[in-house]
């Protein structure tokens, strides 16, 4: 599902020719297979995020390669990462990211507005989607008049929305009570085991790592591969 | 994304900046209604400086001048032979002009004329028909009005020229003049022809008249009689002044009429090639065309620096809206817009600001356009105390400035947009979802 191979990044401040090179991952090399959750854990200014921002495309790699569902997404120009995005991945963020102006609705419909689907297609898939996440009631809210729980599940739903094989969440029970963390780990585990979702998780939370089959750390830029825990089921 | 999913989405964005996004089209209405009040003013002179040529000469006619001497019979001959010449209007002048009618008297401006070819040349008559005899005449419009009786010594003195008017309309022929025998009188205009010498007369009759000049302030009291009535009548008016004898094959006026008026550059240069003078109202309008062209572009171009100020207001407003939605357009960017998709919805938003700006702005126009051509010679009349011509306009939009005003005006909205929305496909995803934009 991903493959890394070889992936080093080191941030450049500063101004140009007087910049100051500050490295953050050395040759990285990873591999995800397909159904499978993989937790990357690490301190924080470990590279963890660095490494999921790179696979997600907001930020262009240097060196190394970066294979995700077969395709070579490394070199990709901005308008080929997008549409990529779109249509393989989905994303869960620690802080939500939902769209302030937008009712939950509206929220979780915008991958396929984005897409180009019909409006009744659309209507059909978001009711159901918000109806999974037991989110119905309040499609008509505002992000601003949910509870975290809510907002995190209206992320999960718009990450959902278009079917995509592969999420990559960035501290997702970072800004959720335990009780919501549960519930929405007991989630991920569903979407896993019934849909075949692969997850590559960013966190530094041992109960959400304890969920993934594999846990991979990341110390000072470097990977460093844990206990399998997962075989991978054909 | 579809289309209509971006105007949905410009729609709620627009909504929300509801006092900003309307100051702004407020500033391009005033721009574009300027840019079009402005041109309209030289619109409307240009205008009004076509319909009076144009009300004097037709466009397919051409006068006809010689350098040496008068035109005869000869050169009209040359000038039917040419290629798409459609008739050659000649008129002798009759220097006789008293004309009456029992007690009633006219000095009128009587010419002969080739009534088959004024035929051609498009004479149009009111009623009637074209005379067929000898004795048979066509006369103007206002002949009747002019046929008096004979005005008392001192009728006028001391009224007011309203009262002078009346009364002389009074003294007016008031019935119709069609298939009436006028009396034409033998009698030189010139004071220093023979008075004494017993004056003839001939008996005419009215077959036609013509139609009305489409300038209201004009007074056409001419009439037009046969070749062969003029034949007849000038050996008499020769006993007189002898002078006449010499003149009596010249033409005073000859106009040559084309088939279209496409054709009077290629007839009008023929014509110059053998050896005549020419005046067409194609060469005079295309002198006019030039200058009113520049100056209209000049109009144009300084209502454009307030379409171009009305732009400073759109460039602000959509660099607000990419600065406040950074956010929004980072999240949008994070779950797969593409820089086109957002690019697109913010060029759609300038360009809805200035399609309201430009439609309310050309309404503004033509509504000021019609008070100021429907109050100004109102307000000239009260507070200066005279009257404007009658077909006077200040401001005249017609449909190709509208298109031009649209075009420049959408143009700039979407050149001052330009810059906004390039700059939210910059935006960046990471800082953007950081908060940090």
């Amino acid at each position: 599902m991903i493959s890394v191979r070889d992936l080093s990044y080191a941030f450049k401040i500063g101004k140009k020719e007087k910049e100051n090179v500050i490295p953050v991952l050395h040759h990285v090399d990873l591999h995800v297979a397909e159904g499978e959750i993989v937790a990357i854990i690490g301190r924080s200014g470990s590279g963890k995020s660095t490494l999921l921002n790179l696979i997600s495309g907001y930020i262009k790699s240097q060196t190394g390669d970066i294979v995700i569902n077969g395709k070579q997404v490394s070199k990709l120009s901005e308008s080929k990462w997008a549409e990529f995005r779109l249509e393989h991945l989905g994303f869960i963020f620690q802080s939500f990211q939902l769209i302030p102006s937008m009712t939950a609705y509206e929220n979780v419909e915008l991958p396929l507005v984005l897409k180009g689907v019909s409006e009744k297609d659309r209507k059909d898939q978001t009711l159901r989607m918000l109806k999974r996440v037991g989110l119905d009631q309040y499609q008509s809210h505002y992000p601003g008049e949910l509870s975290g729980g809510q907002q995190q599940r209206v992320s999960i739903a718009r990450a959902l929305i278009l079917n995509p094989p592969l999420i990559l969440a960035d501290e997702p029970t970072g800004s959720l009570d335990s009780e919501n963390e549960r519930e929405l780990l007991n989630f991920i585990k569903e979407l896993n085991e019934k849909d075949g979702i692969t997850f590559l998780i960013i966190t530094h939370d041992h109960e959400v790592a304890s969920i993934a089959h594999r846990k991979v750390e990341i110390r000072d830029g470097y990977l460093r591969e844990g206990s399998m825990l997962y075989e991978v089921q054909r | 994304m579809k289309f209509k999913d971006k105007h949905r989405f410009v729609k709620s964005n627009m909504k929300r900046n509801k006092t900003r996004v309307w100051m702004t089209i407020l500033a391009s209405t005033m721009g574009c209604a300027f840019l079009i009040m402005l041109a309209s003013v030289g619109f409307a002179i240009h205008k009004t400086a076509i319909d009076d040529v144009m009300s004097y000469r037709l466009m397919n006619e051409i006068e006809i001048q010689k350098e040496n001497g008068p035109l005869v019979e000869k050169d009209v001959k040359n000038l039917e032979k040419i290629k798409n010449v459609k008739a050659v209007s000649r008129k002798k002048y009759v220097p006789a002009s008293e004309m009456s009618l029992g007690e009633y008297t006219v000095y009128a401006e009587v010419n002969s004329a080739n009534i088959p070819s004024e035929r051609k040349a498009g004479l149009q008559l009111e009623k009637g028909r074209m005379p067929k005899s000898k004795n048979e005449v066509i006369i103007g419009h206002h002949f009747a009005q002019e046929l008096r009786k004979e005005m008392p010594e001192n009728f006028t003195e001391g009224m007011s020229e309203e009262e002078a008017q009346k009364k002389m309309k009074e003294l007016a022929y008031d019935r119709d003049l069609l298939n009436q025998t006028l009396t034409y009188h033998m009698k030189v205009d010139q004071p220093e022809s023979k008075t004494d010498a017993e004056i003839k007369t001939v008996q005419v009759k009215v077959v036609g008249i013509k139609e009305k000049p489409k300038k209201e302030w004009m007074i056409d009291s001419s009439v037009l009689i046969t070749d062969d009535l003029r034949d007849e009548i000038m050996p008499l008016l020769s006993e007189m002044d002898p002078e006449l004898k010499n003149n009596d094959d010249s033409y005073s006026s000859v106009k040559v009429y084309t088939s279209s008026a496409e054709d009077v550059k290629a007839v009008s240069e023929k014509i110059k090639d053998k050896g005549y003078l020419t005046y067409s109202v194609v060469s005079e309008l295309k002198e006019l065309n030039i200058y009113f062209t520049l100056f209209k572009a000049g109009l144009i171009f300084i209502g454009g620096i307030a379409v171009l100020i009305a732009s400073i207001g759109i460039f602000n407003t959509m660099t607000m809206a990419v600065t406040e939605r950074s956010q929004d357009i980072g999240i949008m960017k994070a779950i797969g817009a593409t820089p086109k998709t957002i690019k697109r919805i913010f060029l759609l938003e300038s360009g809805y600001i200035g399609l309201w700006g430009v439609g309310l702005g050309t309404l503004l126009a033509y509504l000021i356009s019609y008070g100021v051509n429907f109050a100004l010679p109102i307000i000239v009349e009260q507070f200066m105390n005279e009257k404007p011509p009658e077909d006077f306009i200040l401001s005249y939009i017609p449909w190709s400035l509208t298109a031009i005003a649209v075009t420049i005006c959408m143009s700039v909205t979407l050149l001052s947009g330009w810059r906004p929305a390039a700059k939210a496909t910059t935006v960046d995803v990471l800082k953007a979802l950081r908060r940090d934009v």
